[in-house]
C-alpha cells in the first residue's frame, strides 16, 4: 500500500465558535491533534478551542537566565575586587560587603531572566524567520484559521467537512513570502 | 409606559457603549484601518513646521552645544565648588521619572487587569524608552569625558581596573541598563502582533521594515503561548526592576550624610515622586494623542482620562504624604545645618521655586481631579500633567542643585547659575517629543490586539433592571 502525500488546507472561520467545533469534528474524522495549527489576530488559549496544552520553553530559559544573570553578579561582586591589583577598602565595610552586593545580584538576575526570556521567544517561535510560510492576511483582521495537514487521498473529505462546519473558505495553503 | 422604560434601557446601554471602549466594539479588520490612517495619513504643514522646529533645537541646543561642552569643557557649565551636580542630574531623575508611566501603565496595571489600560500601553511604554533614552543622554553630559563611559562596564582590561561595585553611581549603570534593556524588550514583546498587522497592509519601504520587526509572525497558537508567556514573565519582573532604579537613584542621595539627603525615606519618596511625573507625562501624551492623530477619539476617551487622573489623584496624595513625612523628620531632627537648609529651600533666593512645587504638585491637581467631570476632560487634566511636571522638575533642582549650596562648610556656599545645560536640557525634551512623533508615524500606537481581546471579555449584563458592565477573564 503507498501512502498518499499529506496536503496542507487552511481553512477560514469568521468566529471563535466554529472554529472550536471544527477542530472536535476533525478529530472525530481521525485528524490528529499534532496535524492541526490555529492562526488567529489574538491570543485564543487551548481551552477556548479545545486543543491540547501547548508547551513553552519560555519560563524555562527564563530561569536559566536568571541564574546566569546570578552568576555574573557574584563574579562582580564577589570576585572582580580580588583581580583589581590595588584593592578599594571602602570606609569600615567589608571587602565584599553585603549590602552592596545584594543591590548587584539583584540587578544582574533580572537582566539575565529578562533577556533570556526575550530570547526565548526567539528560539521557541523561531524567530526571526523569513522564509515563505503557510499564512492568511485575514487572521490579523479577526478570522481564525485552521490549517490542516492530511493525507492526499482525505482532501475531499476533510475540505467538506469543514465547509459544513462554518468555514468561509478552504483552500490548499501555499507558503508564501509575508 | 413599558415603551418609557423600554427607553431608558436602551439609552442607558448606549450610554454605557458610548463611555466604554470595550463596550463599543468594531469589526477588527475596521479597526486595524483606522490605526493604519492613523499612522499614514499625510501629515499636516502644521506637523512639518513642529517637527522642522523640534530637529533644529534637537541639533542645535542638544548636539552642537553638547559638542561646544566636550571641546571646551565642564566650565561651559554652571557647575563649581560647592554645586557639582546640576541641570544634568535634575534632567536624569526627571527623565528617570517620566519612564516609570510605562512600566506603571503597561505591566501594574497588566498584572491587575485593569482594562482601562489596554488602548494606551504602547503610548506609555514609548514613554519609557524615549525617557530613558534622554535620562543617558543627560548622564553623558554629566560625565564630561564622555567618549570614556566605557570605563563604567565592567570588563578585563590592560588598566586591571574594574568599577566599584560599592559605589551607588555604579550601581545606577546596572539599574539603568537592565531598566532600558527590559523596557525596550517590553515595548516590543507586545508590538510583534501589531506590526505583523502592519505587515499584510503595507507596500514598500514600510513593508519591508514591519517585515523585518514582525520577525515572521502568523499568530500561531504557539507563538501566541510563547509570547503571552514572555509577557506574563516580563509584566511581573519588571515592576521590580522598576522600583529597583529609582531607589537606587535616590541612594545617590540618600547614601551621602549631607543635610537634606541622608534620608531614609528618600527610596519610596523617589518612587512616587516618578510615578507622579510619569502619570501627568502619560495624561499630556494621550491628549495630544486624541487630539492630534486621526480616528483616535474612538480609541482614547473620556473613561480613561478618568482613570488615569484618579490614579494622579491617589499619587498625588501619596507625594504629599512622602513630602511631608521627609520634611517633618528633618525638621523635627533639629540638626543646625538641616535647619539652615530648610530655610533656605523656603525663605531662599529661590523660595519660590519651593512654593510653586506644593501648588503644581499638589494643590492644582487635588483642586481638580476631585471632580470626575474635569478628570475627563483631555484639556484640563493635559494642564494639571504639565502642571505637575513643572512641579517635579523643580522638585528635583531643589533637591540637587538647590540642596548642594547648603553644606556644613559654609565659606563654599554658593548659589547655582546654571550654564549650557540649560539649552542642553531644553534639547533632551525636544528630542523626546521628535522620538514621540516619529513613532506615531512609524508604529501602531494603538495596540489593537490588545482591545478586540478587551472588547472580547466585556459585555453588558442585566442584574433585575439593572444593566451593568461586566468582565470575563479570558486568560
Amino acid at each position: 500500500m503507498t501512502e498518499s502525500k499529506p496536503v496542507d488546507l487552511l481553512a477560514v472561520f469568521s468566529d471563535l465558535e466554529p472554529a472550536a467545533n471544527a477542530i472536535e469534528h476533525l478529530r472525530s474524522l481521525g485528524v490528529h491533534d499534532d496535524c492541526m495549527n490555529v492562526i488567529s489576530g489574538i491570543p485564543v488559549t487551548e481551552a477556548m478551542l479545545g486543543r491540547p496544552h501547548q508547551w513553552t520553553n519560555v519560563p524555562r530559559i527564563a530561569m536559566g537566565g536568571a541564574i546566569l544573570g546570578f552568576g555574573a553578579g557574584f563574579f562582580l561582586a564577589f570576585i572582580s575586587p580580588y583581580i583589581y591589583p590595588y584593592p578599594i577598602q571602602v570606609s569600615t565595610q567589608a571587602f565584599t560587603p553585603g549590602p552592596p552586593t545584594v543591590v548587584v545580584l539583584f540587578e544582574l538576575t533580572m537582566l539575565g531572566m529578562l533577556l533570556s526570556t526575550f530570547l526565548g521567544v526567539f528560539l521557541d517561535s523561531f524567530f526571526p524567520n523569513y522564509r515563505p510560510m503557510k499564512y492568511v492576511a485575514e487572521v490579523s483582521d479577526g478570522k481564525i484559521a485552521i490549517l490542516v495537514e492530511c493525507p492526499h487521498a482525505d482532501e475531499k473529505k476533510i475540505s467538506d467537512a469543514l465547509k459544513k462546519m462554518g468555514a468561509e473558505s478552504v483552500k490548499l495553503a501555499e507558503a508564501q513570502h509575508l | 409606559m413599558s415603551d418609557n422604560k423600554h427607553h431608558a434601557g436602551r439609552s442607558h446601554e448606549e450610554h454605557l457603549r458610548e463611555k466604554h471602549l470595550m463596550l463599543d466594539p468594531l469589526p477588527r479588520g475596521q479597526m486595524n484601518d483606522m490605526v493604519m490612517e492613523s499612522m499614514l495619513a499625510k501629515p499636516t504643514w502644521k506637523f512639518w513646521v513642529i517637527f522642522g522646529f523640534l530637529a533644529f533645537v534637537v541639533v542645535y541646543f542638544l548636539f552642537y552645544k553638547w559638542g561646544v561642552l566636550i571641546a571646551k569643557g565642564q566650565g561651559e557649565a554652571g557647575v563649581m565648588r560647592p554645586d557639582y551636580w546640576g541641570i544634568f542630574l535634575v534632567n536624569t531623575v526627571f527623565w528617570i521619572g517620566i519612564s516609570h508611566a510605562g512600566t506603571f501603565i503597561s505591566a501594574i496595571l497588566r498584572v491587575f487587569r485593569a482594562e482601562f489600560r489596554r488602548p494606551f500601553t504602547r503610548a506609555a511604554e514609548l514613554m519609557t524608552t524615549f525617557g530613558l533614552v534622554q535620562a543617558g543622554f543627560s548622564i553623558f553630559m554629566h560625565m564630561g569625558r564622555v567618549w570614556l563611559a566605557y570605563w563604567l562596564m565592567p570588563y578585563p582590561n590592560q588598566r586591571l581596573l574594574w568599577p566599584n561595585l560599592h559605589s551607588p553611581l555604579t550601581w545606577d549603570l546596572l539599574a539603568i541598563t537592565t531598566y532600558l534593556l527590559s523596557s525596550t524588550m517590553y515595548l516590543f514583546l507586545p508590538l510583534i502582533p501589531d506590526v505583523a498587522m502592519a505587515r499584510d497592509r503595507s507596500t514598500g519601504w514600510r513593508k519591508n521594515l514591519y517585515k523585518i520587526l514582525a520577525l515572521g509572525f502568523r499568530g500561531t497558537e504557539g507563538e501566541w503561548t510563547h509570547l503571552r508567556n514572555a509577557m506574563n514573565i516580563f509584566a511581573f519582573a519588571i515592576i521590580p526592576v522598576m522600583f529597583s532604579v529609582h531607589t537606587i537613584v535616590s541612594w545617590d542621595f540618600a547614601a551621602a550624610t549631607r543635610p537634606g539627603w541622608n534620608s531614609t525615606i528618600f527610596g519610596p519618596y523617589f518612587i512616587v515622586g516618578a510615578l507622579h511625573s510619569g502619570m501627568g507625562a502619560a495624561a499630556v501624551v494621550l491628549a495630544v494623542i486624541r487630539g492630534t492623530m486621526k480616528h483616535m477619539k474612538y480609541f482614547v476617551r473620556g473613561e480613561h482620562f478618568d482613570a488615569i487622573g484618579k490614579l494622579m489623584l491617589i499619587i498625588s496624595m501619596a507625594w504629599a504624604y512622602f513630602f511631608f513625612n521627609d520634611y517633618m523628620v528633618q525638621w523635627y531632627g533639629g540638626d543646625k545645618w538641616t535647619q539652615q537648609l530648610l530655610h533656605f529651600h523656603e525663605a531662599g533666593p529661590l523660595g519660590w521655586m519651593w512654593f510653586a512645587m506644593l501648588i503644581c504638585n499638589v494643590a492644582i491637581p487635588w483642586a481638580i481631579l476631585w471632580n470626575p467631570k474635569w478628570r475627563a476632560t483631555p484639556w484640563a487634566i493635559t494642564a494639571v500633567g504639565l502642571a505637575i511636571n513643572v512641579g517635579m522638575w523643580f522638585e528635583r533642582y531643589i533637591i540637587i542643585p538647590i540642596s548642594v549650596t547648603i553644606n556644613r562648610m559654609p565659606f563654599t556656599w554658593r548659589l547655582y547659575q546654571p550654564g549650557i545645560e540649560v539649552p542642553m536640557g531644553i534639547g533632551t525634551l525636544a528630542l523626546f517629543i521628535l522620538l514621540y512623533m516619529s513613532a506615531s508615524k512609524l508604529i501602531p500606537l494603538i495596540p489593537v490586539w490588545e482591545v478586540q481581546e478587551g472588547q472580547m471579555a466585556h459585555e453588558l449584563k442585566k442584574f433585575g433592571r439593572e444593566t451593568v458592565v461586566s468582565v470575563s477573564e479570558l486568560e
